[in-house]
């Protein structure tokens, strides 16, 4: 090997902390990019494969008259990829003793061929044997089914049982492990026995060469019209997102987040990598003189810390390469765990190991290109003479006459301004590292806060939701002998539709009918004002709602359809939850207007004791009632259960965020740590002077970490700077991404995120300040003082 | 006789700032074939400027520097490197073995820069340059294992690594103690014997006896030129 290459590797050998440093920076780097290309690769790809293998529906049509319809013949019209009859009920199951969950029950006209709205057998018997259902296997894990469970299953008021016989895989439905719901198959006969219902009124459609909702609205139309004429009286229909698994957002923001912080903490790598070339340089100039003056030229130069820098890249890219892939795999198997989805790749495309190689070759080699070409570019008069290069004496003198006692402080003060260019590009890793740690603790509290708000704003502590409209005393009657219960409203729930300019919300929109005084609710209100009780017939959307108006006018009255009754009424407020789309009218009103008998079906009970064990406690006792007096429910929830549900959906993000942006904060500690070791080594020979003159070792220590200290706070100080604008944005994007367009988070600051950052960073850049400083107080005064 | 190393008129400045501070002023000289050469005077007086002039290392401000028949001020900085490498060996006073280099990588090392050595003559060659030095014995070890002179020697080997003509000093000897800076100031005597032309810096008292030519700067400025044969054609021209 020649002489010059044998001497890289044997300097990094020596050198072997910067060198593991570096090669530590990089592994991070290309660990975390090479996490977020595999991790991107695998999702994007196989969510949608598994959701598009499912050959999701476009809509669902309920109708009484679907046995006028040939569906052969239906399958057969061009605009029509695949229709299937699929019923669906949405009953109650029995997942534990007294707890219920929704069972959203299908009917399954071939089990055999299912030719849209596709799912998978996974255990147990396939198809269902007769009289039996088989469910979600994302069910198991929020019951204690299991194959050969006898379920009970509460409809319209009576209790049925069914066994269960298998499990399947429905990668379109939400993870029933944050959605809290059971997903039932089963055939037509089966499905009219649990539900009570006849089977063969709902239709699903997927139609051929439908590329958005719009499509999919204009090709169902010309079929509605088609279906009128066979006299075929379209009940409702829904349409759900386009071709979007119920929880891509989810996946979208881990994604995103993955994303920026995996660029991230490759950025700062590359800081760190050229900032330790910097070290390299600096603590090698001497070297390098020599070997000019002997003939050797900037090529020579040049090839032999390449050299370095490539083998730094080789090590980094053979550790953080198949970190990367096991992370990201794992981090995919996650996801795939969270959002119930299979992970189908097993080989990744070349592609991604050839570019996470050529970035770990390259990239570092770019970003040590400017030290590079000042080091090999140095003249040897520079590199040997004392001119330039080294601190002066009488600067050191200088330094060293106002070195009485304790004036540590002013010296590192003065140490600080030093060397600007280098201090400067640590400060600012820093800050960057702070600052995101900041974000991830500031967005995690504005959640929070809005979840907090959110159910403040609930007042009532469970909602009984009927399976059909009772008058109020009728409905209440069995639940107001229960001693916790503080008092209950009757509200009414349903679905009602609005025609706002352009767009319909022709799939229908959450209607909720409530006293306008109701003590029940506090809204948090973004535009207008709230139900005022005036004569006239009010009405508030939330922000989900709010969205198809286009123009949206407060003021403005808009034709409203409840149940078959057209209205105009007067829009009044938006109003901001994390929830479905959802219009407010008052109940005097709609009463007036199309419910004379008064009847409701929603019962909303608030309880004297709010704690979250009374309220599961009463909930339990609700559900036995339910159950004693056959009353028919939809579902009964409570705020607290429901609540915690909507933070398990966050806090996986949320977790992710601070986790990565602690890596980012280690990292920026590192650059710290390199700059600090570069700071100490041009002054070991002051460091010698001080000691000679009778600074004490930990006198020394204390100047780098006083100096240490001053770069921390004033990173943090230019962090928390930085932050405010990231929070906010990021609360923005989070607030888009999580409730809806137009509807930004409040920005919140997280005092214990800025403590912990505080404490975080402190403690970095005292650990990246004492290692280098202390080691440097182990070389002898007669070396240092000797050091060039 | 032809001049090996000839400075005509040279004159070099620094600016520092807004001072500008004048090193060398006027310096011309001639040193033929084979010559012993020191250069003395105190620190500061502008030796070390002068052989940085000579070896290419340092341009002059003003003036010409012709050594071994090339003027090195047309050559490019890498045109620099390697002439030097060829044509000049340097000595410094301290730190100059490449300390993650054992003593016959770093002669190796020097061949390999400059690459007119055939490769597989090098490590013999190199062998042959320490048995000079008398520390071939060292030859495996790293430079911090040998005491200051054999670290001297060792330098002294590297410099002549590629047969340069000419072998230039910064004051070789003034970190040694006198036993070992004796027998460094030997081993010049002996390459002198074999005909390169050395030139050697220091600010100590010189046997004027041992040398052909003892130039004496004092505050950038040539003040004596003494030859060691009192029947110099060249005595009191070259000023
Ligand atoms: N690169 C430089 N920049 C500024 N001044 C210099 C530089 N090199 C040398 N000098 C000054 O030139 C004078 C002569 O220096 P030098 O040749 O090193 O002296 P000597 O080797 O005789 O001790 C000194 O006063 C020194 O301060
Ligand atoms: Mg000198």
């Amino acid at each position: 090997m020649p002489m010059i290459f044998k001497k890289s590797l044997r300097d990094m050998m020596i050198h072997n902390r910067s060198t593991l440093v570096a090669i530590l920076a990089l592994t991070i780097g290309l660990w975390g990019v090479g996490t977020l290309m595999v991790s991107l690769h695998i999702m994007t790809n196989d969510l949608d494969e598994n959701y598009s293998q499912t050959s999701p529906a476009h809509i669902s049509v309920r109708s009484k008259d679907f046995n006028r319809l040939n569906i052969e013949e239906l399958r057969k019209n061009p605009n029509i990829m695949a229709a299937e009859i699929r019923d669906k009920s949405i009953l109650r199951v029995e997942v534990r003793p007294d707890e219920w969950l929704p069972l959203w029950l299908y009917s399954v006209d071939d089990f055999e061929r299912l030719s849209l709205g596709k799912f998978f057998p996974q255990n147990g018997s396939y198809p269902p044997p007769e009289g039996t259902i088989v469910i979600e296997r994302n069910n198991l894990l929020v019951s204690e089914f299991d194959i050969g469970s006898n379920a009970r299953v509460q409809s319209r008021g009576s209790i049925v049982r069914t066994e269960i016989s298998g499990v399947i895989f429905d990668p379109g439905q939400a993870p029933s492990t944050q959605d809290a719901i059971i997903y039932g198959y089963t055939d037509q006969a089966n499905y009219s026995r649990i539900s009570r219902r006849p089977a063969g009124q709902r239709l699903i459609i997927r139609f051929a060469d439908a590329h958005s909702k719009q499509d999919v609205i204009v090709k169902f139309d010309e079929l509605s019209k088609e279906m009128a004429r066979m006299g075929i009286r379209i009940d409702r229909f829904k349409i759900p997102k386009f071709d979007e698994h119920p929880h891509q957002f989810q996946l979208n923001t881990l994604l995103y987040l993955n994303g920026v912080i995996g660029l991230l903490a490759f950025v700062m790598a590359m800081a760190l990598i050229s900032q330790l070339m910097n070290s390299i340089f600096a603590r090698q100039i001497r070297q390098i003189g020599i070997m000019k003056a002997i003939g050797a030229t900037r090529w020579h130069i040049f090839a032999s810390y390449t050299a370095r820098v490539l083998v730094i890249s080789f090590f980094s890219i053979s550790i953080g390469l198949p970190l990367a892939i096991v992370t990201g795999q794992a981090y995919s198997a996650f996801v795939a765990s969270i959002i119930n989805f299979d992970v189908l790749t097993t080989q990744l495309p070349p592609a991604i190991y050839i570019v996470i190689t050529t970035l770990g070759f390259v990239l570092p080699l770019l970003f040590s290109l400017p030290a590079l070409l000042k080091g090999t570019r140095i003249s040897v008069n520079d590199a040997l003479g004392d001119y330039g290069i080294t601190v002066n004496e009488s600067a050191v003198l200088n330094r060293v006459t106002s070195f009485t006692g304790s004036k540590i402080l002013s010296l590192s003060v003065k140490n600080v301004g030093r060397r600007k260019g280098r201090m400067i590009v640590t400060m600012a890793t820093m800050a960057l590292g702070v600052a995101i740690f900041l974000t991830g603790f500031d967005v995690r509290a504005s959640l929070s806060d809005f979840l907090d708000n959110n159910s403040r704003s609930m007042k009532y502590d469970i909602k009984v939701v009927l399976g059909e409209k009772l008058p109020s005393e009728i409905a209440m009657s069995p639940f107001t002998d229960i001693e916790a219960i503080k008092s209950i409203e009757g509200w009414i729930g349903g679905i009602g539709r609005v025609q706002s300019g352009v767009a319909s919300t022709a799939s229908g929109i959450g209607l909720v009918v409530a006293p306008f005084d109701t003590g029940l609710k506090d809204y948090d209100l973004i535009q207008g004002a709230w139900l005022t009780g005036s004569q006239e017939l009010e009405f508030v959307v939330n922000q989900k709602a709010a969205v198809s108006f286009e123009p949206l006018v407060i003021g403005q009255r808009y034709p409203i359809a409840v149940g078959n009754t057209e209205v105009f009424a007067k829009l009044v407020g938006v109003v901001r939850e994390f929830d479905v789309a959802k219009i407010y009218l008052d109940l005097t009103r709609y009463n007036e207007l199309v419910n004379p008998d008064k009847k409701i079906n929603s019962l909303m009970i608030s309880l004297k004791d709010r704690s979250y064990e009374n309220v599961i406690k009463v909930k339990k006792e609700i559900e036995r009632i339910i159950v004693e007096t056959g009353t028919s429910v939809l579902y009964v929830e409570s705020q607290a259960e429901r609540a915690v549900i909507i933070f398990e959906h966050l806090n996986i993000i949320l977790m992710v965020i601070v986790f990565l942006s602690l890596l980012v904060l280690v990292v920026a500690s590192m650059g710290m740590g390199s700059a600090m070791g570069i700071n100490v080594m041009e002054r070991t020979r002051e460091i010698g002077v001080l000691r000679a003159i009778g600074a004490t070792p930990e006198t020394i220590v204390q100047l780098f970490v006083v100096e240490g200290f001053i770069i921390s706070v004033l990173s943090v100080a230019a962090g928390l700077v930085l932050a405010l604008p990231m929070s906010s944005l990021a609360a923005q994007f989070f607030g888009v991404l999580i409730l809806g367009e137009n509807t930004p988070l409040d920005f919140s600051f997280s005092e214990i995120g800025f403590f912990i950052t505080l404490i975080v960073t402190l403690l970095f850049g005292y650990i990246a300040s004492r290692v280098p400083a202390k080691k440097a107080t182990r070389v002898s005064v007669r070396e240092a003082i000797a050091y060039e | 006789m032809e001049n090996i190393i000839e400075l005509e008129q040279v004159t070099r400045k620094f600016t520092q700032g807004e001072r500008t501070f004048t090193a060398l002023k006027n310096v011309g000289l001639g040193v033929r074939k084979g010559e012993y050469v020191a250069v003395v005077g105190k620190s500061g007086s502008g030796k070390s400027t002068l052989l940085n002039l000579i070896t290419g290392i340092d341009h002059p401000s003003s003036g010409h520097v012709r050594v071994n028949g090339t003027d090195i001020h047309d050559l490019s900085e890498s045109e620099l490197a390697r002439w030097r490498g060829r044509n000049i060996g340097i000595v410094f006073q301290f730190f100059q073995l490449i300390p993650t280099l054992t003593i016959i990588e770093n002669i190796l090392l020097a061949m390999e820069f400059v690459n007119i050595v055939p490769k597989n003559e090098r490590r013999n060659h190199a062998r042959t340059l320490l048995e000079m030095v008398s520390i071939v014995d060292h030859a495996n070890k790293f430079p911090a294992a040998l005491s200051g002179g054999e670290q001297q020697r060792a330098a002294i080997a590297r410099a002549l690594a590629n047969d340069p003509d000419i072998l230039v000093a910064d004051e070789p000897t003034g970190n040694l103690d006198s036993t070992t800076a004796a027998s460094v100031r030997a081993v010049f005597s002996e390459l002198v014997t074999r005909g390169t032309t050395v030139v050697v810096v220091t600010h100590e008292e010189v046997d004027q006896q041992k040398f052909d030519q003892v130039i004496t700067l004092q505050d950038g400025e040539i003040t004596h030129f003494n030859f060691g044969d009192p029947g110099d054609e060249r005595h009191g021209k070259c000023l």
